[in-house]
């Protein structure tokens, strides 16, 4: 084994680079030219993000937030040699701007708005069923009653009908608890 | 159109994504917004509208005109504006009241005349946009807030359809800023708002919506009939009800304006936590109380005349304040009383300094229940039964509606005051970072589970009559 002191032959983070040969330029922490943010410094890669720029907007983003698509900032360590490869082939494109960061948010509250819809159509067709039930008669209301009385039936064959109605039926017993030794109310 | 309603969740999802598709033209946007707002509104009564049209134009109008005159001729203007405003106000919401009024004070000297007495229906909102209508023009001329780019905003600003029929009273120098740009949705924008929006159903439609239909109504109806538990019941039920309903307006409201960019200012703040009344007022209808306080408290004086003069101003807005929110006797004894126990503690601080004689939890038990005795005032229709409902706290008989759910919806209203001061909002950090599909299928969920268990039908928000 190498001198442990010796920097040509152990990588910032302390791990070995034997068996490599020493007498080579030891390889840099990532097997593959820089992406962005990242600099070279000599021989040596650091991965200090760039130090944002006065003029830059003030970004309320988390950088924890979201495990999609926003490059990790600071030291992430040795990329696994596939996603070097990968980030080597197809490079991230540059830091999203302000706008770029809001279209991204719109997006992701979007998804949310558009998956919890999907949910409830599947789940609660019930209160469509019911809410087209309470409408004044008209053509209008009259066809989302026709087309709800269908949803209901053909989500009612598959099951997913049946938490809702769980939760109402033991809600419904807990509402219709008494006390004991009180008496029915006075209508 | 209510928010909980079905109806009103296909609105939202029309407008959410054609205000978003709009986002290259800011003008576009808030004109699309503008007309959205207006068809809300028409869902109630479409002849309104104009009155809203009419009410925007006379507030840009005389601000436009406080901007660009002199000095000496602006208190003039802005006397206009606030007259003008007040005018709509007092005809539509207290001519009836006081016609009634001049027509017993004259029959009580012999003088019995039919006066014109006519069938006025209220425009839903109108104290709230009248008082935002107000707020603009008065800090246009304190030079608060400049006067606005375009009719447009100033249209906007009072008919943005989040908060145009309950509130919160979002002032001029709030929006008028962000209707300068496209705003930008965050994740915690959009987080925030859609827990709120969750937060707000589930207090309205279950927690609100049952104790008024199975409790409140029928025990404020004829207090005679049941005994002193089910009628304290009833008054602790009330207290959460109209915490619940109001508040999950306020919240439904800032959650759909934040999923649209704009921020709204807070409206509740846990106010059955607060140990005195002033401190009520700082957690109750924030919005309103501080319109108060800036257009009405301060104007007459506010604290800068002395202890005496300190305490009527005070008994003047609270008066004030209690007639704001209905033409009716009993609101203006509800807001005497308010105003006289803030006077009650002035006066102690005068007296005693800031030393602290009694224990918060002494504090937050007296201010709670002075605060119920002002909701027997606010939710009885006559005297008479607040009356009787003061006198059936002392009447023993069998338990006929208190049931264990509506305890523990009771017990668990009141609980969500001793939350952490913030928790939505931790929440939201916690939520944040999570994937679309996931937070998707949280917030389906949520739903789900409200639907489940709400009652057939929404009762309108309580608020919408002031």
């Amino acid at each position: 084994m190498s001198d442990p002191n010796d920097d040509d032959v152990h990588d910032p983070h302390g791990a070995p680079v034997d068996p490599f040969p020493t007498a080579f330029p030891p390889p840099p922490v990532s097997l593959f030219p820089p992406v962005l943010g990242v600099e070279t410094e000599g021989r040596r890669m650091t991965s200090d993000p760039i130090p944002p720029s006065p003029g830059d907007p003030p970004s309320d983003w988390d950088q924890g937030a979201d495990a999609h698509d926003l490059l990790p900032v600071g030291d992430p360590g040795p990329d696994h040699a596939l996603i070097a490869l990968g980030r080597f082939a197809f490079p991230p494109g540059p830091p999203l701007d302000d706008e770029g960061l809001g279209a991204r948010d719109r997006r992701w509250t979007s998804r949310i708005i558009v998956f919890a819809t999907l949910f409830l159509l599947i789940f609660n067709a019930a209160s469509i069923q019911n809410w087209s039930r309470q409408q004044p008669p008209g053509w209008g209301t009259e066809t989302v009653r026709r087309l709800s009385d269908v949803w209901a039936e053909q989500i009612a064959q598959t099951g997913a009908d049946r938490p809702r109605q769980m939760v109402h039926d033991a809600w419904r017993d807990w509402r219709d608890m008494r006390f004991q030794g009180a008496e029915p109310p006075v209508n | 159109m209510l928010f909980p309603t079905l109806a009103f969740g296909v609105f939202f999802l029309f407008v959410y994504f054609t205000a978003w598709s709009l986002d290259r033209e800011n003008g576009r946007r808030k004109l699309f917004l503008l007309l959205a707002s207006w068809f809300f509104y028409a869902q109630w009564d479409w002849r309104f509208v104009g009155l809203l049209i009419l009410s925007a134009v006379l507030n840009w109008g005389v601000a436009a005109l406080i901007a660009r005159s002199p000095a000496d001729r602006r208190g003039w203007l802005v006397g206009l504006g606030v007259a003008a405003n007040l005018l709509i106000l007092g005809f539509f919401k207290y001519y009836g009241f006081f016609v009634e009024q001049l027509s017993e004070l004259l029959s009580r000297f012999g003088w019995e005349r039919d006066l014109p007495l006519l069938q006025i229906v209220l425009p839903v909102g109108i104290s709230f946009f009248t008082f935002q209508g107000i707020s603009y023009v008065v800090d246009v001329h304190r030079g608060k807030t400049p006067a606005a780019r375009s009719l447009l905003d100033v249209m906007l600003l009072m008919s943005f359809f989040p908060h145009l029929v309950a509130g919160p009273i979002v002032r001029a120098s709030d929006l008028l800023p962000q209707f300068d740009r496209v705003p930008r949705l965050t994740r915690e924008m959009a987080t925030h708002g859609l827990l709120l929006i969750v937060w707000g159903l589930f207090k309205k439609t279950i927690v609100a919506s049952e104790l008024a239909t199975r409790l409140v109504d029928p025990v404020f109806f004829d207090p005679s009939a049941y005994s002193s538990i089910d009628i304290a019941a009833a008054v602790y039920g009330y207290a959460v009800q109209i915490y619940c309903d109001f508040s999950a307006y306020s919240d439904m409201a800032i959650g759909i304006a934040a999923l649209l960019g704009y921020a709204f200012p807070r409206n509740f703040d846990q106010p059955y936590r607060a140990s005195s009344m002033q401190s009520f007022w700082r957690r109750w209808h924030i919005s309103l109380s501080s319109w108060l306080r800036d257009y009405l408290y301060v104007p007459l004086g506010g604290g800068r005349n002395g202890l005496f003069a300190s305490c009527v101003n005070v008994m003047i807005t609270m008066l004030l304040g209690g007639l704001w929110h209905g033409a009716a006797w009993t609101f203006v004894a509800w807001g005497a009383l308010h105003g006289g126990a803030q006077v009650i503690e002035r006066l102690g601080r005068a007296a005693l300094g800031d030393r602290k004689i009694i224990p918060t939890v002494v504090g937050v038990l007296i201010t709670f229940h002075i605060v119920c005795l002002g909701w027997i005032l606010f939710r009885a229709e006559t005297f008479g039964l607040a009356v009787a409902m003061l006198q059936g706290l002392g009447r023993m008989g069998p338990v006929m509606m208190l049931t264990p759910f509506l305890l523990t919806l009771i017990i668990g209203g009141l609980a969500m005051h001793w939350l952490p001061p913030r928790a939505v909002e931790s929440l939201t950090l916690k939520l944040k970072p999570a994937p679309s599909i996931t937070m998707g299928v949280l917030i389906g969920l949520a739903i789900l589970l409200i639907s489940a268990v709400r009652p057939d039908g929404v009762a309108p928000f309580i608020y919408f009559q002031f």
